[in-house]
């Protein structure tokens, strides 16, 4: 499988972070308009592998590779976090054999990239309803997100077995623990503290700027149902294992040209 | 000395000139990709009009029963074009929309209600209809007028009538299995505080910006949604396109 390589924006000898920014944007885009946390949902390796003739294990170890392209241009372009829709609540509903092998390409790909996020200091976040995975998994998950906790350089979200609706019923749940426990008054709860007990909450900038969605597909189909209220939707035409660089750039540009709205 | 200075200048003459050259040749790419997307963006308003015109046998008519509940989410800056949001809703009503939402987020359009629904004769609330029993009667459109009291804020106030619930349950954190509240259950909490709607099959966005504004966001979980450009240049063309083109999705909801 391939590995991505970037430059190093790791730490120094004495343990500081040494910034190397790479100002090399392409032409067209600006510093000061680039988006701060890209949500990507990463459609169609199916539909890869089958245009080809190809086993479906095929689109997805393609689509691995295409995220790795995206990870290593959002980490040079200054893009701060990126969250991407793996595997969701409704994806448990495919064939065994195609759900077991997610979870093993998953498992793959953690362990083997585990030094690359160490060393280009990046921080991994994985988001979801986690207990229905298979143990080892939960345990990779676990320790990956600890070793990687302190990184700052660029956060990686996963969202795996994963909704928006989920989402916001698990945020519920624990106000109503907090509020059992005289945490928090039930009269006070609102659209703030729900927020604040959302899984994005892992990151410093919760709500994505900009939803990538690949395959020419129009809906969201139950990813940060909350989050995207004011995000600009970018719906790409190709298939994910083939949105490289230019189509990405292409998404960028398009976000930069429009008027956002931040309401209330 | 002297020729350092020298050498100095000839840098920044250098450095002006591939700077020159280097803005050039951006202002050619963007040329040249807008010269490559403006025969399709005039294909795509020509293809509109033909629409509108009635010319293109495929849009004249095709059947919309699959559409069975649409979304219009409209700017705030765009939202006082009253006369437009009616033609734009009459426009629905001739291709066969039965049931529309109307949304923007600060509920200009619910306080403007009554004036819409007397411009559009027959045009009756969708809860009413749903109350009556009168849903399925062909003859009539119905609308609905939400915003963002019915989004978020909805979901607050349906969260704390489930932890009123929870609370007096009398659970306890020993005898808890996995899950306290389900989202069935925050679906159905969602009703009875009034912002328990169907779900749109599609949605259309009237606005500069290319999101929801905060629609609902329980209610568009696997939505199509389209933007559709500025309110002051909709055309019935692009309308008719849309819904068209939504007809003929497959979607397959990730399974």
């Amino acid at each position: 499988m391939e590995h991505f390589t970037l430059n190093h924006h790791g730490k120094g000898e004495e343990g500081e972070e040494e910034e190397e920014v790479d100002e090399t944007l392409p032409l067209g885009l600006r510093r000061e308009a680039i988006p701060r946390h890209v949500a990507v949902i990463m459609d169609g390796n199916r539909r890869w592998a089958r245009s080809r003739d190809l086993h479906v294990r095929s689109g997805y170890e393609a689509g691995a590779r295409s995220l790795r392209t995206i990870v290593e241009l959002c980490c040079k372009w200054g893009i701060k976090v990126l969250s991407v829709f793996a595997f969701s609540s409704d994806n448990w509903f495919r064939p065994k054999v195609e759900v077991e092998l997610l979870m093993s390409l998953f498992e793959r790909g953690m362990q083997e990239d585990t030094g690359i996020f160490l060393r280009e200091n990046i921080r991994i976040s994985v988001i979801g309803d986690l207990a229905k995975l298979p143990e080892a998994l939960q345990e990779l998950i676990l320790n990956l997100e600890e070793t990687t906790k302190n990184n700052t350089h660029f956060q990686l979200i996963v969202a795996v077995s994963y909704s928006g609706q989920y989402d916001v019923v698990q945020a519920c749940q624990r106000l109503a623990l907090k509020a059992k426990h005289g945490l928090v008054e039930p009269g006070d709860i609102d659209t703030s503290l729900i927020e604040q007990e959302l899984e994005t909450n892992c990151s410093e900038f919760p709500h994505p700027d900009l939803l990538i969605r690949t395959s020419g597909e129009f809906r969201i189909s139950n990813f940060m149902l909350w989050q995207l209220a004011y995000t600009e939707l970018f719906f790409a035409q190709s298939l994910w294992p083939d949105f490289g660089e230019a189509e990405f750039l292409k998404a960028l540009l398009a976000f930069q040209q429009r008027q956002r709205r931040y309401g209330g | 000395m002297d020729f350092n200075k020298e050498s100095q200048v000839s840098c920044s003459w250098y450095a002006q000139i591939e700077n020159c050259l280097l803005q050039l040749l951006w202002h050619l790419i963007h040329v040249t990709i807008d010269l490559w997307y403006f025969p399709l963006g005039i294909a795509d308003v020509l293809e509109s009009y033909l629409i509108s015109w009635g010319l293109l046998g495929r849009y004249k008519s095709f059947n919309v029963t699959k559409l069975r509940y649409l979304a219009i989410v409209v700017d705030s800056e765009e939202v006082f074009q009253t006369s437009k949001i009616i033609k734009l809703l009459q426009w629905l009503e001739a291709v066969g929309i039965k049931h529309v939402c109307l949304y923007d987020n600060e509920g200009v359009l619910k306080k403007s209600k009554n004036f819409i629904l007397e411009k559009l004769d027959g045009t009756i609330l969708f809860w009413d209809a749903h109350e009556n029993d009168v849903l399925s009667d062909r003859q009539h459109m119905t609308l609905e007028f939400v915003s963002f009291s019915d989004g978020k804020e909805a979901v607050v106030k349906a969260a704390n009538v489930l932890f009123m619930k929870y609370s007096k349950s009398g659970a306890t954190d020993q005898n808890q299995k996995d899950e306290i509240f389900t989202e069935s259950q925050m679906s159905n909490t969602l009703k009875t505080v009034g912002s328990g709607g169907p779900k749109p099959d599609l949605l259309l966005v009237y606005g500069p910006a290319r999101c929801h504004l905060g629609f609902p966001a329980w209610r568009i979980p696997y939505t199509e949604i389209v933007h559709m450009g500025p309110l002051k240049s909709m055309n019935y063309g692009s309308l008719v396109k849309a819904i068209y083109k939504f007809t003929m999705v497959q979607p397959n909801y990730g399974k």
